[in-house]
């Protein structure tokens, strides 16, 4: 079924599309949450309530977005809020908007050797794979929602963009960004 | 002709990795590569770290979401509230 006839029956409060689409989504948006609030129950109660303004403003969902990241702009939007109201929300501070600040000299090549590890010389991939996903949880929320959206859920550039309300060009530099701050703190947990 | 500047090549990873660079950049991004080993490193670092974010864990995708799926469809006939804006759910 194409997106269009998707959101024709949604509109029409069709229970079985209902039930298809959350079944399809839900899992995803309950993960995503509970990774940023760090808290399952509080995840499902933000999912939930996210889910029942999607509901009843389905009527004026127009498809210049895709459901997929339409479904996550809410649960973001929601989780965003959730974290505020209890001053948890972890801004990034100057060093996280550009990780390699000061990494290279004016003649553009690198001031200090990459520090070197690698799957095969210092760490095996269940290692690696936990130390990243420990350090993404620790990561300020604004470089672990979009490496959540984008390597975890499989967002592309333009449903990320539409997730977090952002232009496409700003979501291409966050994600970069986001990446090399990963990179870094990996890196530190391996000195 | 390799890209020169280590910091070029570094501001170019995410195209790579995401293969939105085209072929000419591609190869040009390969060919530092293939001369300078802290780029190599910092590159299959990134390939490493990017590939481990992306794998789903349960708590990434819960099986059990019958609690919240069944509070959502009880409400799927309620009256529709208020009309009004565009695409903005949340």
């Amino acid at each position: 079924m194409d997106e269009t006839e998707l959101i024709r029956l949604l509109k029409a409060r069709d229970r079985a599309t209902w039930n298809q689409v959350l079944r399809d989504h839900g899992p995803r948006l309950v993960g995503y949450a509970t990774r940023m609030l760090g808290d399952r129950g509080r995840a499902e109660d933000v999912v939930q309530t996210s889910l029942m303004s999607v509901m009843r403003s389905i009527d004026r969902f127009e498809g210049r977005s895709s459901l997929r990241s339409w479904l996550f702009r809410a649960v973001h939007n929601a989780a965003i809020d959730e974290l505020r109201r209890g001053a948890r929300y972890v801004e990034l501070v100057s060093e996280d908007e550009d990780p390699l600040a000061g990494a290279f000299g004016a003649d553009g090549r690198w001031q200090q050797p990459v520090a070197a590890w690698s799957l095969d010389e210092r760490i095996d991939a269940h290692r690696l794979l936990a130390l990243v996903h420990d350090e993404m949880d620790r990561l300020p929320h604004a470089h672990r929602e979009i490496l959540l959206l984008r390597e975890t859920h499989g967002l592309d550039n333009a449903e990320l963009a539409e997730a977090l309300g952002v232009s496409a060009g700003n979501a291409r530099i966050r994600l970069h960004r986001a990446r090399q701050a990963l990179r870094a703190a990996v890196t530190r947990r391996m000195e | 002709m390799p890209m020169s500047r280590c910091e070029d090549v570094i501001a170019r990873i995410s195209t790579i990795l995401d293969q939105e660079a085209g072929p000419v950049a591609r190869l040009r991004f390969h060919a530092h590569l293939a001369m300078c080993d802290d780029c190599r490193r910092y590159y299959h670092q990134m390939v490493a770290v990017r590939s481990a974010a992306g794998h789903v864990t349960p708590d990434d995708v819960p099986p059990d979401f019958d609690r919240v799926m069944g509070f959502v469809l009880e409400h799927l006939d309620d009256p529709a509230p208020d009309k009004g804006g565009e695409d903005k759910a949340g």
